[in-house]
C-alpha cells in the first residue's frame, strides 16, 4: 500500500527539510525568524503587559493604547520625543472657546474601513459620550465632559460641565480620545457598549488582522489609509508577560523592540547586544512609602517625620532599582507640569534628625509592620526600609502579599484590615497630567485609594482649582503646593518614578517613543 | 472489566465534584477583590458594586456554587471578567498548548527512559549503567525551570538555533517551538522513569518464569521485551498517571519562561487578578485531566495485570 500521495515522499521530505534546516542553522538565524523573514517589512515588538481590550473607552493598560494608536484616529496625539506635549492628528483645528467649550474641526478624507464612510463629527460625539453612557471604568479620563454638540459634518464643540484642563493631556491625545465609527460599533454591539477585542472598523494606518490571546497581535497596513505611509508592512506585537523573558527573546533574535528591566539596564549598557540601541526613559509611575496616619502607632506626626528622615532613598534605589532610577520629589515626575525641583526632606534623610523626632514623640522600642507586594522589587524596598529604620530603633516586620490581597488592604469596603495597616510600599500608575498624580489623595478617597488616610481641606481646595486653571505656571504652583502638603503631613516618603528603558535593533528599525518610553509604533521607521 | 471501568468512572466524577467544591471554597476564602484589581485606583464603589453583580459575587456562597455547577451541566463555565469572553472558549483555546507540551515531554522521556532502564537492568553495573545512574539522578535533582533557563540561554540566546519564545505558527514551526520547553520538562522524567524501570526490571528478571523462559533458550532481548517489560512497566504507568499533576505544575513555570500560551500561564495571571471564573474553569479542567490520567493508568494497569481489577 502506498501511504504517500503526490510527489512528496518521506525521503524527499527529509532531504528537503534537512537542507533548509541546515542552511538556516548555518546562517545563525533562529528558525522562527527565518520563517517570518520571508515576508515584507515586519516589525516584531514585545508587549510585556497583556492586551485584553481594543475598545478605547474601556482600555485597561498603556500597552493596549500603543496598539490602538495604529488602528484609530484621534483629535490630537502625544508628540514623540523626550518632552510631553501634543499635536494635531485628525483635527485640523482645536480651540478652547471658553473654559467649558472646546471647538474642533476635523481633517477631511479620513475613512473608516468596511464601507463605514468618512470620519465625521457625529463619530466624535458618539465616541466621546459612550464611555460615560456605558459607565466605563476609565470614564474619569473625561472629567466633567457633558456632551458634544455637532455644528456640521466636520465641526463640533465639546461641552464640559465645569472647566477640566486635563482633557488636553489625558483625554484627547490618549486612549479615550480615539474615534470609532458609530455605524460600525452600533452594528456590532447593538447598544454601543464595549466591543472588547473585536474592533468593527479602523481609521488608522493599520488594521488588526489577527489576535491570538496570550500569543500575539498582527497589524497589517490599512489599504484605505490616506495619511503618510507607516514604516512597516506588518507589526507583530508579541505578548510576553515577563520582561526578563522578553530580554532573552530579544537576545535570541525573536523580537526587534522590547522594554527592559531596570536591573538589566546597566548590564545592557555596558555590554549591549549587537546592533542594539539602549534608551532610558523616566516613567510616569510613582513609588512611595505610605504611613497610615490613623493607626495609633503612627498618629503622632513626630513618629511619621522620624520615619521620613530615617529613610535613605538613594540606598533604596541602589538596592531595589539597581541604581538606575532617579529620586522622586513627589508624585509628579520631571517633565510634567507641577513637578517639584526638590522634596522637603532630602533624599538621603538624616538619622540624627530622625532620632530627634522620635525623642520629641517620646517613643522607644517601636515595632511596626510594612505591607508590600510579594514581588522582588517591593520586597527589596521593604527590606531596605526595615534595615534603615532599625538604625533609629524601630523594628519592622514585613508582610508580603500577592496582588489580589495587597490591593484591597487599605479599602474600608473590603473589611477591617486597613485598621491594622501601618507602613506600605506603594506604587501607582499615572497619566501625563498632574490631576491624575494627585487625585487619589483627596479626603473623599480616604479608605478607597487614600490608604495613608491623609486629610487636608487645603489640598482638596487646590485639587478642585487645579483642573480649572489654564495658565500653566499658575497651575504648576497649585500642584507643587499639594505635594508640599502631602509631604508635610509626614504620611509620605517619596521614592522614585522608576523608569521604562527600551532596546531595539538598529539594523531593523529606528524606534520612536513617548517621553516615558512607550512605543509609538506608527512612527517607527524601517531601516 | 466493564464493571471495573464503570466503577472507576463513577469514582472519578465524585472526585471531580468534591475537588472543585473544595477549591471553590478555598479560592473564595483568599482575601482580595477582583473588582479592585480590574478597575484599578480610579474604581468608585458604584463601579465595584456593578462588577460584583456581573460576576455574581454579591450572592451568597452557596448560591454561587449551585450556579457554577448548574452552568457546568449546560456546558457554561461563565464569562471572563476582563474580556467578557466565555471561560470555556478561553480555557479550551489555551489547553491544547499545554497538552501538546506535556504529551511531547512525556513521550520523548518514555522513548529514551524505558530502553535505558531496561539496558541498565540487563547490563547491571556496566559502565553504561553506572554513567546512566549518575546522569539520571542529576537530571532528577535539577528543577525543570532551571533546566529551561539554561536551555534557553544556550540554544536560543547563544547559539541561536532555536526560538526563545512563543508557540509558533503551523505544525513545523510549532514543533520547533516545542523542542526547548519539552526538553526542559522531559529531562527530569528521563531520569525518574529510567531508574524506576531499572529497579522493576531487576525484580522481574529474578522471578521464576523469566528464568524458565531463559532456560528454554529464548533470546535475552525477547525475554526482556515480551515477558519482563509488561510487568516491570506497571509502576511506571501508575507514576505517569499521577505525574500529570506534576507535569501541569512544571508547565506553569515553563510557559512563563518561554512565554508560551497555555493554561499554566493562564491560571497564574487569573489567580493574581482574582479572575474567579477563569480560575474555576482552569481548576475544573486540570482536575478532570488529573482524574482522567489516574483513571486511565488504573485501567491500563488492569489490562496489563488482571489481579489489580479486584482491588477497587
Amino acid at each position: 500500500m502506498n501511504y504517500y500521495q503526490g510527489s512528496v515522499s518521506r525521503r524527499n521530505f527529509l532531504k528537503t527539510t534537512s537542507v533548509i534546516g541546515g542552511g538556516i542553522v548555518a546562517a545563525g538565524m533562529p528558525l522562527s525568524s527565518a520563517i517570518w523573514a520571508a515576508e515584507g517589512k515586519v516589525l516584531t515588538a514585545a508587549s510585556t503587559n497583556d492586551i485584553t481590550k481594543m475598545d478605547p473607552q474601556f482600555y485597561t493598560a498603556v500597552s493596549e493604547v500603543s496598539v490602538m494608536e495604529c488602528l484609530y484616529s484621534k483629535l490630537t496625539r502625544f508628540k514623540p520625543g523626550s518632552e510631553w506635549g501634543w499635536e494635531l492628528e485628525a483635527a485640523e483645528k482645536l480651540e478652547q472657546v471658553d473654559p467649558t467649550h472646546v471647538r474642533f474641526r476635523l481633517k477631511k478624507g479620513i475613512k473608516f474601513t468596511g464601507d463605514y464612510g468618512e470620519l465625521t463629527a457625529k463619530d466624535v460625539k458618539f465616541s466621546f459620550e459612550r464611555g460615560i453612557k456605558h459607565n466605563s471604568p476609565v470614564k474619569d479620563n473625561w472629567g466633567s465632559l457633558d456632551h458634544v454638540e455637532i455644528e456640521d459634518d466636520y465641526t463640533g464643540v465639546i461641552v464640559l460641565k465645569t472647566p477640566f484642563m486635563p482633557l488636553f493631556n489625558i483625554a484627547f491625545p490618549y486612549a479615550v480620545g480615539h474615534i470609532v465609527s458609530e455605524a460600525a460599533v452600533m452594528k456590532a454591539t447593538k447598544d454601543g457598549g464595549d466591543f472588547g477585542m473585536k474592533p468593527p472598523a479602523f481609521s488608522g494606518p493599520y488594521v488588526l488582522a489577527e489576535y491570538k490571546p496570550n500569543q500575539h497581535l498582527l497589524l497589517t497596513r490599512n489599504p484605505e489609509w490616506a495619511g503618510s505611509k507607516p514604516g512597516f508592512d506588518e507589526i507583530r506585537v508579541v505578548l510576553i508577560g515577563d520582561t526578563k523573558t522578553a530580554e532573552r527573546a530579544y537576545q535570541a533574535g525573536d523580537i526587534d523592540f522590547t522594554g527592559i528591566t531596570l536591573d538589566s539596564l546597566a548590564k545592557f549598557k555596558s555590554n549591549p547586544p549587537a546592533d542594539t540601541k539602549i534608551e532610558g526613559h523616566p516613567s510616569l509611575n510613582y513609588h512611595w512609602i505610605g504611613m497610615n496616619v490613623d493607626h495609633p502607632k503612627l498618629k503622632d506626626i513626630n513618629v511619621r517625620k522620624a520615619i521620613q528622615w530615617a529613610i535613605n532613598v538613594p540606598q533604596i534605589l541602589e538596592a531595589a532599582f539597581a541604581g538606575q532610577a532617579e529620586v522622586a520629589t513627589g508624585t509628579i515626575p520631571p517633565g510634567l507640569l507641577g513637578h517639584r525641583e526638590k522634596a522637603l526632606v532630602p533624599p538621603e534623610g538624616d538619622l540624627e534628625k530622625a532620632k530627634e523626632f522620635l525623642e520629641t514623640a517620646g517613643v522607644s522600642d517601636l515595632n511596626l509592620t510594612i505591607d508590600c507586594l510579594n514581588e522582588s522589587l517591593f520586597l527589596t524596598i521593604a527590606q531596605t526600609v526595615q534595615a534603615q529604620l532599625s538604625q533609629i530603633g524601630i523594628t519592622v516586620e514585613i508582610n508580603a502579599q500577592d496582588a489580589g490581597s495587597f490591593w484591597t488592604l487599605g479599602m474600608e469596603s473590603e473589611g477591617d484590615r486597613w485598621k491594622d495597616m501601618q507602613l506600605t510600599v506603594m506604587w501607582f500608575s499615572n497619566l501625563p497630567d498632574p490631576f491624575y498624580a494627585t487625585g487619589s489623595f483627596l479626603q473623599s478617597r480616604v479608605g478607597i485609594w487614600n490608604w495613608e488616610r491623609f486629610r487636608s481641606e487645603r489640598f482638596d481646595e487646590l485639587s478642585a482649582k487645579g483642573v480649572t486653571i489654564s495658565d500653566p505656571n499658575e497651575r504648576a504652583k497649585i500642584y507643587q503646593e499639594m505635594q508640599d502638603l502631602m509631604e508635610e503631613s509626614g504620611a509620605y516618603r517619596f521614592l522614585t518614578h522608576g523608569g521604562n528603558p527600551v532596546m531595539y535593533r538598529t539594523t531593523h528599525t529606528q524606534a520612536v517613543t513617548r517621553p516615558d518610553g512607550y512605543p509609538l509604533y506608527v512612527d517607527f521607521k524601517a531601516v | 472489566m466493564w464493571l471495573y471501568f464503570a466503577k472507576r468512572t463513577i469514582l472519578a466524577v465524585a472526585i471531580i465534584a468534591v475537588a472543585v467544591t473544595l477549591l471553590f471554597l478555598m479560592i473564595m476564602a483568599v482575601p482580595g477583590d477582583p473588582a479592585v484589581v480590574m478597575l484599578g485606583p480610579r474604581a468608585t464603589p458604584e463601579m465595584k458594586a456593578l462588577l460584583h453583580q456581573q460576576m455574581g459575587l454579591d450572592k451568597p456562597l452557596v448560591v454561587q456554587i449551585v450556579t457554577f455547577f448548574g452552568g457546568l451541566l449546560h456546558g457554561n463555565l461563565g464569562f471572563d471578567v476582563f474580556s467578557q469572553r466565555p471561560v470555556a472558549d478561553i480555557v479550551f483555546e489555551q489547553l491544547p498548548f499545554t497538552l501538546e507540551l506535556i504529551l511531547i515531554s512525556i513521550l520523548w522521556a518514555v522513548v529514551i527512559a524505558v530502553p535505558l532502564g531496561c539496558y541498565s537492568a540487563v547490563r547491571r553495573n556496566s559502565l553504561v549503567d553506572q554513567v546512566a545512574g549518575v546522569v539520571t539522578v542529576a537530571t532528577i535533582a535539577i528543577p525543570s525551570f532551571v533546566m529551561a533557563v539554561y536551555a534557553l540561554l544556550i540554544f536560543a540566546v547563544t547559539l541561536r538555533w532555536l526560538p526563545a519564545i512563543g508557540a509558533g505558527n503551523g505544525l513545523w514551526d510549532g514543533l520547533i517551538h516545542l523542542i526547548l520547553p519539552a526538553f526542559a520538562i522531559g529531562i527530569g522524567w528521563v531520569g525518574y522513569i529510567s531508574r524506576l524501570v531499572r529497579a522493576s526490571m531487576l525484580e522481574v528478571l529474578g522471578e521464576n518464569h523469566i528464568r524458565m523462559a531463559s532456560s528454554f533458550g529464548i533470546s535475552e532481548w525477547r525475554i526482556v521485551a515480551r515477558y519482563a517489560l509488561p510487568l516491570a512497566i506497571l509502576p511506571t504507568v501508575t507514576i505517569l498517571g499521577v505525574g500529570i499533576a506534576w507535569l501541569l505544575s512544571s508547565a506553569v513555570f515553563i510557559e512563563v519562561v518561554f512565554a508560551r500560551p497555555g493554561i499554566g500561564a493562564l491560571i497564574v495571571n487569573a489567580v493574581n487578578t482574582r479572575n474567579y471564573p477563569i480560575v474555576m474553569g482552569v481548576v475544573l479542567v486540570t482536575t478532570f485531566l488529573i482524574v482522567a490520567a489516574t483513571t486511565l493508568s488504573d485501567v491500563v494497569n488492569a489490562l496489563l495485570d488482571p489481579r489489580t481489577r479486584e482491588k477497587l
